[in-house]
């Protein structure tokens, strides 16, 4: 059973169609990678699967390990596995960074049916993965993404990503905003969490980031389908040569 | 004004009769007679400016009798749910008469009845409000207390309401006085007892000497159909400092009626005045938040932040008064309410208001009132948090900046417990 299916989806925004069919499937231990100009629909999609509201879902499917997600609340699709990392993190005044993680760790371990996290345990977690991401130990007592950089959002999303063990990963543009260095690092990051029991869908508007992130199936989506799948190479493609020829189209 | 007056009240000489002698000596049998007649005249109407927000309509068309008239109160313990705090004494009142089985053992402060002989009582600028006026009229056993040096203990007052079988009124007392450089906190804890609606009538009077400070922590709980009106007065000679933060919470039964108004006089140069609060009701709770603060000397600083969580069809108010007189030259005095909408039941009025006579100082004051960001929920929710516990946390974090105001780390996480127990039964309750 692949892990996540997506079968002729349609979204719509009041009367707006946005999502136009699309159908995508990825399985355990496979990076897709969405490409697309801006304005197309990859917000959109990411938003869907993960169960944000406002959005009419007129058609389709998306099933995760062949359950229904659209059925499901948006808090109960990320306990049942879906992650995504946000385009644009919020900030949270008020709420420190540990406090949320803490929270969010012991949400899916009451899930499982598992005690929450002792203090200890879960301060000696997060020094061993933010000394990874090489995020400064000072940032998990300020208030989540206040006054955070470009980077440091990102950073803080990938540790989040990896606290929470995601069974579908969607990350929607990590790459904007980012410097090489932070790009190198927030991708080390995702590489690090590859495994055959885990899927990626990485959405990006330029190529930079999948040389970082190395995909396995390339998605190129405009106007709200997908309108060209391949290999690898299909990203230098259209490095080289824009969207046009897709817009065209 | 007698039109802005509600003359129909229970407050009369049938109530005085009940009341029993109240002798406490030459001076304060003058003060009394003097608010007597304040009293007859009546209570503050829906037309007063300064009431307009919290109507006293109702109140004053509930029969109470004194407490000293009710012969079927016996409160034998205090509710569990009264926090301890360390290294503090505790006081307790029950309708506003010291309890000593009660209380612990008085020892290391100065805690006396109110007496004849403290010439400070109704020296501060409240003296002539008509609340205090009914207060002064009638409070029948209050507290002095008075700090030197550093007080290594503080006072914790733990003030209980409770009405038999028919509605009772009290008005507690306390006057604090601190010698120059005396350092004193006061903690309060205001509860009541289910049953009957009864009226609370605090007045606190305080007077900061020179480079004194006094930290005061109030809790107002309200869980039933009562009204607690209290009102503080503080003075603040040179260099002294006022540091204060006023807890209110209430909704998960009842309507409760609760003013906490506060008054402060910024009378030496340098003196400092921090007054914040939060406040979480929920049901058809009523919490009003008045402020009065006057710069009359300059070169001093007056801070104030407000934060209120509102549920159910609960009304809150913020009305902040800054004056800063001609000569209160190089004051800083800023104010901030903001007020967080759990549904769209509720409601808020604010009303900042400041009278600026001289030219060279920084005043600021702010409002917001809003909802929880859908934004921040789906963010949340996308972390797996069902959404009680994602808004708990929002809340939490609205709240965090206000109570981070509370110096004493102690005092500041038992104050965050009453508000996670507050949010936990509101969610309970949902
Ligand atoms: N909430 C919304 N209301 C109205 N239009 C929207 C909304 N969200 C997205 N759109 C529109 O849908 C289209 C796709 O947006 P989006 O999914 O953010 O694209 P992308 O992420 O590819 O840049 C855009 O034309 C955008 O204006
Ligand atoms: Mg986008």
């Amino acid at each position: 059973m692949p892990l996540l299916e997506i079968k002729n989806l349609h979204a719509k925004v009041g009367d707006k169609e946005i999502l136009k069919g699309i159908s995508l499937t990825i399985n355990g231990g496979e990076v897709h990678a969405i490409m697309g100009p801006n304005g197309t629909g990859k917000s959109t999609l990411s938003n869907v699967i993960a169960g944000r509201d406002g959005y009419d879902i007129t058609q389709g499917e998306v099933l995760l390990d062949g359950k229904n997600l659209l059925e499901l609340s948006a808090d109960a699709r990320a306990r049942a596995g879906v992650f995504l990392a946000f385009q644009y993190p919020v900030e949270i005044p008020g709420v420190s960074t540990s406090q949320f993680l803490k929270t969010a760790i012991n949400a899916k371990r009451r899930q499982q049916g598992k005690p929450e996290i002792d203090a200890m345990e879960f301060l000696k977690l997060v020094k061993a993965k933010i000394k990874a991401l090489g995020i400064a130990d000072d940032m998990i007592r300020r208030p989540l993404n206040v006054g955070f950089s470009g980077g440091e959002k990102k950073r803080a999303e990938i540790l989040q990503m990896t606290l929470l063990e995601p069974r579908l990963a969607v990350l929607d543009e990590t790459d904007s905003g980012l410097d090489i260095d932070a790009l190198k690092v927030v991708s080390e990051g995702v590489n690090a969490l590859r495994s055959p029991d885990r899927g990626f869908l990485v959405i990006t508007h330029y190529q930079r980031l999948l040389n970082y992130i190395v995909p396995d199936h390339v998605h190129v989506m405009t106007g709200g389908r997908i309108v060209a799948s391949g290999g690898k190479e299909l990203a230098e493609t259209l490095e080289a040569e824009g969207y046009a020829k897709y817009q065209a189209a | 004004m007698a039109a802005s007056l509600i003359s129909a009240h229970p407050f009369g000489d049938a109530y005085a009769a009940k009341a029993g002698t109240l002798s406490a000596g030459a001076r304060i049998d003058a003060l009394r007679k003097v608010a007597r007649t304040e009293i007859g005249r009546g209570l503050p109407g829906p037309k007063n400016e300064e009431w307009r927000f919290t109507p006293l309509n109702a109140l004053s068309r509930v029969g109470f009798i004194p407490a000293a008239a009710a012969d079927d109160v016996d409160v034998t313990v205090v509710p569990s749910d009264v926090p301890r705090f360390e290294r503090a004494i505790r006081v307790v009142l029950v309708n506003g008469t010291f309890q000593p089985d009660l209380s612990d053992k008085i020892s290391g402060i100065d805690i006396r009845p109110l007496s004849d002989s403290d010439a400070a009582l109704g020296q501060t600028a409240t003296a002539n409000l008509p609340l205090v006026a009914l207060n002064t009229a009638f409070f029948a056993n209050g507290l002095a207390i008075s700090a030197k040096g550093h007080q290594p203990l503080a006072v914790h007052i733990v003030s209980i309401g409770a009405s038999g079988a028919e509605p009772v009124a009290f008005h507690p007392r306390v006057l604090v006085t601190t010698a120059p450089g005396a350092e004193l906190t006061l903690i309060e804890s205001h509860v009541g007892l289910p049953g009957q609606p009864y009226f609370a009538n605090p007045v606190t009077e305080i007077l900061i000497a020179e480079d004194a400070r006094v930290h005061r922590y109030v809790t107002v709980t309200e869980d039933c159909d009562a009204f607690h009106i209290a009102t503080t007065g503080v003075t603040v000679a040179a260099r002294g400092c006022f540091a204060a933060f006023h807890l209110g919470l209430g909704g998960s039964r009842g309507e409760g009626t609760v003013r906490q108004e506060i008054h402060a006089r910024v009378e030496g140069e340098g003196a400092q005045v921090h007054l914040n609060g939060a406040y979480a009701i929920g049901g058809g709770v009523h919490h009003d938040f008045t402020t009065v603060i006057d710069h009359v000397a300059g070169g001093a600083l007056s801070k104030q932040m407000f934060k209120g969580v509102l549920d159910g069809k609960s009304h809150g108010v913020y009305q902040g008064r800054v004056r800063v007189a001609e000569n209160a030259q190089q004051t800083d005095a800023r104010q901030l309410h903001r007020a967080l909408f759990l549904t769209a039941g509720p409601s808020v009025d604010v009303k900042p208001e400041l009278e600026i006579a001289a030219d060279d100082v920084q005043c600021a004051h702010g409002a917001t009132t809003g909802s929880l960001d859908p934004d921040h929920l789906f963010f949340l929710a996308a972390r797996g948090l069902d959404p009680e516990t994602a808004r708990m946390l929002l809340v939490e974090g609205f709240l965090a900046d206000a109570l981070e105001q509370i110096g004493d780390a102690h005092v500041r996480e038992v104050f965050g417990r009453q508000v996670a127990g507050w949010l936990q039964r509101r969610g309970g309750a949902s």
